[in-house]
């Protein structure tokens, strides 16, 4: 479903510039949950933030059902329709109301009537039991909350793929869990999906396959159960030994 | 000083209903004050997301390259010269004739554009990358993003300051007299110069101003206070 293929990204700044993915390549198959972990400053965030090219690739090629998207001529608008996102500090849209916030997308891009978008999105908020909650502000719940809808506000553009950037990492402790439920709810659904995550047990759990980047490649692949319990590479495992179990 | 001040304020005021020239010179600067910043705000607006635009393309187009160059130049221009000029250069030199009225309305508005342009662009800016972000993570494009996301919270943000830039254009509409635009000031001085008083029609011209201000700065107060709220809410 998306092939990256040798991609490289630099970020200018006025310090210089820094070379954040060095030559990564990777497939993510239909219905495959791919976690994507590694130590801060690896480039993860910033390979995930490339699939939807919130990031524009330096070089390389990101392929999505076989187009590539990053070529001149693409309506990326088009594409990321077809890919949800939900990031680290959830973004939903402090001035609209929840119920709004998930369906101005579907209703500005005329995917459906408001009326239609309306019982979609109850329909959903009923799946996370916020659905008393479809006429509140953001401001007014909690980050599990919060996040949760972010998740369903994605999910009312019926995405093909799913993007998490950290879902969990801007929460309170008691509140992860609640996230973490809803994505696996997903999965389980068979939704596609790429999760950067510190979450090892969710990806024990989830994922079909760990990648564990590092300095801006992808040092080691693998299924979890393998990868958590036999690391090859030197830097995983220092990785995985700094971590509390 | 041989009258007393009751007969001085007869004279200035009531004989001949002086005092229509203070109401009508309320009104006219009023009229301009609010057409003017309406003018600002579209064209503040306008300016600012020519500027933001810029600032954010990735590729810049030639159109896009030209109309930031003219929105820096016109900022650069207006802001870098006194009011008062820029009104009589419209009145004088480039209208030579028209309407005094629409010409102010014009001349104030040119000029409010630049300050609320540049509190507009501030706006917009203010508002947290995650936003357009999560707007164009959903697939709206970019000018849907801007229209429906970014805009209606930069607003929110502004609405203060711009409601700051109706005071401040309020006050500097008091120059319209220099192109024989009888706006309140310009009412005040015309009692002095047909009675020889200067005291009272000036006093009760600061005073209407005054008054005004006050009462703007508490409306003012009033929509930071609602907003305030609705952070939190």
């Amino acid at each position: 479903m998306i092939s990256v293929k040798n991609l490289y990204k630099t970020f200018h700044n006025t310090s210089g510039s820094v070379e954040v993915l060095k030559g990564i390549n990777c497939d993510i198959a239909k219905g495959e949950k791919v976690v994507i972990v590694g130590p801060s400053g690896s480039g993860k965030s910033t390979f995930l933030r490339c699939l939807n090219l919130l990031e524009e690739p330096t070089r390389g090629e990101i392929y999505f059902e076989g187009k590539q998207i990053n070529a001149p001529g693409v309506n990326i608008d088009q594409i990321r329709a077809q890919m949800g996102m939900v990031f680290q500090h959830f973004n939903l849209f402090p001035h609209l109301t929840v119920l709004r916030n998930i369906t101005i997308s579907p209703v500005l891009l005329k995917i459906q009537s408001r009326e239609e978008a309306e019982h979609n999105a109850m329909a959903l908020l009923k799946r996370i039991g916020l659905e008393e909650k479809a006429n509140s502000y953001p401001n007014q719940l909690s980050g599990g909350q919060k996040q949760r809808i972010a998740i369903v506000r994605s999910l009312a553009m019926n995405p093909k793929v799913m993007l998490f950037d950290e879902p969990t990492s801007a929460l309170d402790p008691e509140m992860v869990g609640e996230v973490l439920e809803v994505m696996k709810e997903l999965a389980a659904d068979g939704m596609t999906m790429a999760v950067v995550t510190h979450e090892m047990n969710f990806a024990r759990e989830v994922a079909n396959r760990v990648l564990f980047i590092d300095g801006g490649q992808i040092l080691e692949e693998n299924e979890p159960k393998e990868f958590f319990s036999n690391p090859q590479h030197p830097r995983t495992q220092d990785f995985l030994s700094k971590l509390i179990k | 000083m041989n009258r007393s001040l009751a007969e001085r304020l007869y004279d200035d005021f009531i004989y001949q209903k002086r005092y229509m020239y203070l109401v009508r010179g309320l009104g006219n600067t009023v009229l301009i004050t609010v057409f003017a910043l309406l003018i600002g705000v579209v064209l503040g607006a306008i300016i600012a997301l020519i500027r933001v635009n810029y600032i954010q393309a990735k590729k810049k187009s030639p159109l896009l390259v030209i109309a930031n160059f003219l929105s820096g130049l016109y900022l650069t221009v207006i802001r870098g010269t006194p009011m008062v000029v820029q009104l009589m250069i419209m009145y004088f030199v480039i209208w030579a004739s028209g309407a005094p009225i629409l010409i102010a309305i014009v001349s104030f508005g040119l000029n409010s554009g630049a300050y609320v342009a540049e509190v507009i662009r501030s706006g917009i800016q203010s508002v947290d990358r995650g936003q357009s972000e999560a707007g164009r993570s959903l697939g709206l494009s970019s000018r849907q993003t801007m229209a429906f996301i970014i805009l209606p919270q930069a607003f929110k943000n502004v609405a203060p300051a711009i409601f700051n830039e109706f005071i401040v254009l309020l006050k500097e509409t008091s120059v319209a007299g220099y192109v024989g635009i009888q706006d309140l000031t310009k009412g005040g001085d015309i009692i002095r110069s047909i009675t020889y008083d200067a005291f009272p029609p000036l006093i009760v011209v600061a005073l209407v101003y005054l008054v005004i201000v006050i009462g703007l700065t508490q409306v003012l107060h009033a929509i930071e206070g609602r907003l305030a709220k609705s952070d939190l809410r």
